[in-house]
């Protein structure tokens, strides 16, 4: 019998002790090795003798999701052999969900993410190179060929493919036709095709009464990093500016960076003619305040009908909304950021999974006209074998919508990109919010991405 | 002598059996409680402080490096921001919630016709969903909005709540104490409630004022429970997640980012759960600490 | 005497207003939640809100529950929230009770172990605690849910304040009448901590039910979805009014609201010394 080391007591309580003890720390032991034992499975699903089955997680929206759904299950029809464990998301809970999964060997085989994020997914090796023969391209050069430059740049890496495209789309300018019209300006002859010209027409559409905007001339979104990366890309881009230099260092604090910067802050403090703070936007309708009529100009992706008809009956029935592209510093070289969605596969996935999902998303992705007729106006990456469709052809301002998605600028590559995007997301707050000062907020931000960019490095 | 002295070993170990029958029972009561523990809580904390020294992204192996995740986690003004965001929203709400839900309790305790009804109402601010409240908070908060309409025969003009850096947090914290003052409002009326008439009776006819009631009476017989709001108020929100982020989103430029929310971008978004687990221990060291000072503190009052 | 009654009842009454004011600008609110829940789509994000809506728009309701399995949901959601309540009300207990009344050396140490599980935010333990469910081949099933969440410090806490109070001597003279120790927790200490775990039944039911991050980590399959997962889901679908997910938040607080409203009535018994005389 081992001494206590506790004064007082009886022999007969200290053994007690001493057993209790002891008990607990053969406990504590199985608890931590419960913890501590590798999982020998890395995924969840055994090798299956009968049907196929396969996981695979998308994103939601309601269009989409559903068409996506509608086409696995015509694909289940087909390959009777085959099983999909189909889920869908709300977009940050499928991240969430799916490095979790990374994390407990139990992520899904395949799965939808941003385009985006592929460096992400990438410089961390979770996701596998695809075979574009079973894609249904005959070559890499043919398959490059069918979709916009903005994806490839991230998807395909030393002539391997990484990712297959599904949807990519580019920002657009809405106009509110109606209050051009009553301002007596032309909403196709008189867009606006530079920054000035812009915040000018903004000027002259904006009514303040006192210190409250009855309607702002033109808004940023600015409800999520997201959204604040999109819209200030193509600025600092159109600028002659870039966000990393060769060596990886972050250069938005350069000249370039704070022009744009100033460009981005010019509504509100130039021109006077929109009010960060004041919206009503949220994270499902960000363009919350151009369908309440709250602005005139608004920048966002395409819009779908059913999300105008829900919050303005009126604007979707009589049409009078107008989407042109984004201006541009020089008028004739105006473009939005492009980026979109594609479908990956779990690097850890058995082989034949592989080459199952392989024809999956092939088989989803057959059909754009069917895709067009369920999800327009969202643009399928692809660029052959549906834009002729006169379904397609005849849908509003189509031809904007595909100018956007071509011309369409790349979002930087990195991959801190989540970082990268809430520390600009801040300096925009604080400069538009809080009219702090841009060259001093841009300098901290680079900072702070440069610091980021070490620690990945280094691998903390 | 003998006799004497056999009934004196006799009742001696009569006692012996007795206290140790007694702690056996305490230590049964406890137990399924401390499996639980080891298991399910000791077990992944242990974990997540292993972590803290490695570098982790969730997909490769944690690797081992030592101090660097606090080191330079300390030199992270987005950290210091976040720790100091964190200190004054625990010290604000908790204080909040503690005079608020006593009042409230008081209030309730006297007797005034249908206050279990109300009392009851006021609890559904607990119950309503997370999501509803911070859309509805959003609104209210917004510069044109109700909050706003309401002060503005102050005459202190427009109020930019969520979009100020210096009112943003004052605004989280009230519509924390919003939330949770009528929750631990039931508390308080739980300890309120267990003070026996008697006592009070005893006073009155003593006549004591209902001030010095409340003081001398009141407060140090429910003690052990303000000990309880208070400490477990702060334990709360310091892990309190959903609301700043859903609200403010931690904006505008980091002036509602808590260390939760840091912790959940940290590990989840940049993908460095090493990281984000020593900023959990931080975290964790904090409230240790401030509980630790609750415990002195209080039991320096009569009953705890 | 007379001039004494007369003004406590006027006091009873003159308080109500005033208490009936605070109440409603506390719940207004709740209010705008329950009103929104009634409009068209496009009234959800207003900043001057029609009160009373104009238009009843009772649909939202029906409409709402058929997005997803919400029935499912909000049944998974009750068992798991009443299997935590009853974890906690047992388990809590028994602790609570042994911590306050054995005191032994070390026992402030314990108290701040427990609360200790209280400290650590919840992100960093979803992995182990995963693969701890996971190793018991408990995923996707109720006890993979309820299991972590099935004795809370909280209510260990709470309990152990509450028993603190009760008088040893009390204790002491039922163990000299021969009483056992569980028969002394069952017959005497219980009763007189009703308000006690009548809270603690609240707030862990509570708890449980608008748990979000935890089951969506364990749970990939709609059987076992609890309804915050699917609440969520009605975020980004602009097709339909949003004013539904304002009708099930709506629903979602009645369950809840029920328990409280039939334990709350444990809170009205205060307690006397009046067993220990004699």
């Amino acid at each position: 019998m081992e001494r206590s080391g506790k004064k007082g007591g009886t022999s007969k309580v200290t053994g007690t002790k001493v057993t209790r003890r002891s008990f607990l720390k053969g406990v504590g032991a199985l608890g931590l090795g419960l913890v501590a034992t590798p999982s020998t499975n890395r995924l969840a699903f055994a090798q299956p003798k009968g049907p196929l089955k396969l996981s695979f997680w998308t994103w939601q929206n309601p269009q989409q999701h559903t068409w996506i759904q509608k086409r696995v299950k015509m694909f289940m029809e087909k390959n009777k052999g085959i099983q999909v464990d189909w889920q869908y998301f709300t977009f940050t809970d499928l991240g969430k969900k799916v490095s979790v999964g990374y994390a407990t060997g139990t992520a899904p085989e395949g799965f939808a993410t941003g385009t985006w994020l592929m460096p992400t997914w990438l410089s961390r090796n979770m996701v596998a190179p695809m075979d574009v023969k079973l894609l249904g391209y005959s070559s890499l050069q043919n398959f490059v060929n069918d979709y916009p430059k903005a994806f490839i740049d991230g998807a395909v890496k030393d002539g391997k493919v990484y990712g297959f495209p599904v949807y990519v789309y580019g920002f657009l300018n809405y106009l509110n036709t109606h209050h051009f019209k009553e301002a007596k300006l032309d909403p196709e002859k008189d867009q606006p095709k530079t920054w000035e010209e812009l915040g000018e027409i903004a000027k002259k559409l904006a009514i303040k009464k006192g210190n409250k905007f009855e309607r702002q001339g033109f808004k940023f979104a600015m409800h999520a990093p997201m959204w604040t990366m999109v819209q200030f890309n193509p600025i600092l881009l159109q600028c002659g500016g870039s966000w990393f230099d060769k060596s990886g260092k972050c250069m938005i604090n350069s000249d370039a960076g704070v022009k744009a910067m100033t460009i981005r802050a010019s509504i509100i403090r130039k021109y006077q003619a929109e009010d960060p703070a004041d919206t009503i936007a949220t994270s499902p309708l960000p363009m919350m305040d151009f369908l309440k009529e709250r602005v005139s100009m608004f920048s966002t992706h395409c819009i779908p009908v059913p999300a105008i008809k829900s919050q303005n009956e009126k604007m979707a029935a009589e049409g009078y909304y107008r989407p042109v592209q984004m201006p541009g510093i020089d008028p004739n070289k105006r473009f939005p950021t492009a980026y979109g969605f594609n479908f990956v596969v779990n690097i850890n996935a058995p082989k034949e999974k592989q080459l199952a999902l392989h024809d999956l998303y092939r088989f989803i992705m057959s059909d754009l006209v069917d895709c067009w007729k369920d999800t327009g106006p969202f643009t399928p990456a692809r660029k052959s074998g549906w834009a002729d469709d006169p379904q397609v052809k005849n849908y509003p301002h189509i031809d904007e919508i595909i100018k956007a998605r071509d011309n369409g600028a790349l979002l930087p590559e990195t991959p801190v990109y989540n970082e990268l995007a809430d520390i600009v997301h801040q300096a925009v707050q604080k400069v538009t919010l809080e009219n702090a000062d841009i060259k001093k907020s841009l300098d901290e931000a680079a900072a702070q991405v440069d610091k980021a960019t070490e620690e990945f490095k280094t691998k903390k | 002598m003998l006799t004497i002295g056999r009934a004196q070993i006799s009742v001696s170990r009569w006692q012996l059996s007795y206290e140790s029958r007694i702690k056996f029972w305490g230590i049964l009561f406890i137990l399924p409680t401390i499996l639980f523990f080891l298991i399910f809580k000791y077990g992944p904390m242990i974990w997540a402080i292993y972590l803290s020294f490695t570098g982790y992204d969730i997909v490769t192996k944690p690797k081992y490096i030592g101090l660097s995740n606090y080191i330079s986690i300390f030199k992270d003004p987005i950290f210091l921001q976040a720790l100091n965001n964190t200190l004054v929203y625990i010290v604000g709400s908790t204080i909040a919630i503690t005079i608020i839900g006593l009042g409230l309790a008081l209030l309730i305790n006297t007797g005034i016709k249908a206050s279990r009804f109300f009392m009851s109402s006021m609890f559904l601010t607990n119950i309503m969903p997370i999501l509803a409240v911070c859309l509805v908070w959003r609104f209210l908060f917004h510069p044109h909005g109700l909050v706003n309409q309401f002060l503005s025969p102050l005459g202190l003009g427009r109020i930019d709540w969520l979009t100020n850096s210096y009112l943003a947090l004052p605004a989280i914290i009230i519509v924390t104490a919003w939330r949770f003052a009528p929750y631990f409002m039931v508390v308080f009326l739980a300890g309120l409630l267990a003070v026996p008439k008697e006592i009070y009776e005893a006073a009155d006819i003593d006549g004591v004022t209902p001030f010095s009631r409340f003081f001398r009476i009141t407060l140090p017989m429910i003690s052990p429970i303000v000990f309880f709001v208070v400490v477990v108020s702060a334990l709360l929100c310091a892990r309190i997640f959903l609301m700043p982020f859903i609200i403010t989103g931690g904006g505008p430029g980091g002036a509602t980012r808590v260390l939760s929310m840091l912790i959940y971008e940290t590990g989840f978004s940049y993908l460095k759960m090493g990281r984000a687990a020593a900023i959990s221990v931080i975290l964790f060291l904090i409230m240790m600490v401030f509980t630790i000072l609750q415990i002195r503190l209080f039991s320096k009052t009569e009953e705890y | 005497m007379k001039k004494q009654i007369a003004r406590f009842w006027t006091l009873e009454w003159l308080g109500v207003l005033p208490l009936g004011a605070l109440t409603f600008l506390v719940i207004l609110p709740i209010i705008w939640m329950i009103s929104t829940s009634f409009q068209s789509g496009d009234k959800m994000y207003q900043l001057t809100t029609e009160w009373i809506p104009s238009v009843f728009h009772w649909e939202n309701y029906p409409n709402g529950l058929s997005r997803s399995a919400f029935p499912l949901f909000f049944l998974n959601s009750f068992i798991v929230s009443a299997a935590v309540m009853i974890g906690n009300i047992i388990f809590c207990t028994l602790a609570g009770y042994g911590l306050s009344k054995y005191r032994f050396r070390g026992d402030k140490i314990i108290l701040l172990l427990i609360l200790s599980t209280l400290m650590l935010p919840l992100e960093v333990t979803l992995v182990p605690t995963f693969l701890i469910i996971r190793k018991l081949n408990w995923l996707n099933t109720y006890q993979g849910i309820f299991a972590p969440l099935l004795i809370d410090a909280f209510g260990i806490f709470l309990m152990r304040q509450f028993m603190l109070r009760i008088p040893t001597d009390y204790i002491e003279a039922a163990r000299i009448d021969g009483a056992g120790e569980f028969k002394i927790l069952w017959k005497i200490i219980i009763p007189q901590c009703k308000p006690a775990i009548a809270t603690m039944a609240i707030f862990s039911f509570r708890d449980s039910w608008d748990q979000f991050i935890w089951p969506l980590v364990i749970v990939s399959v709609d059987e076992y979805r609890t309804y915050p997962l699917g609440l969520v889901r009605f975020g980004e679908d602009y097709g339909n009014p949003p004013t539904e997910q304002m009708a099930i938040a709506v629903l979602a607080t009645i369950p809840v609201f029920l328990i409280f409203w039939i334990l709350q009535r444990s809170l009205r018994t205060g307690f006397t010394m009046s067993g220990l005389k004699g």
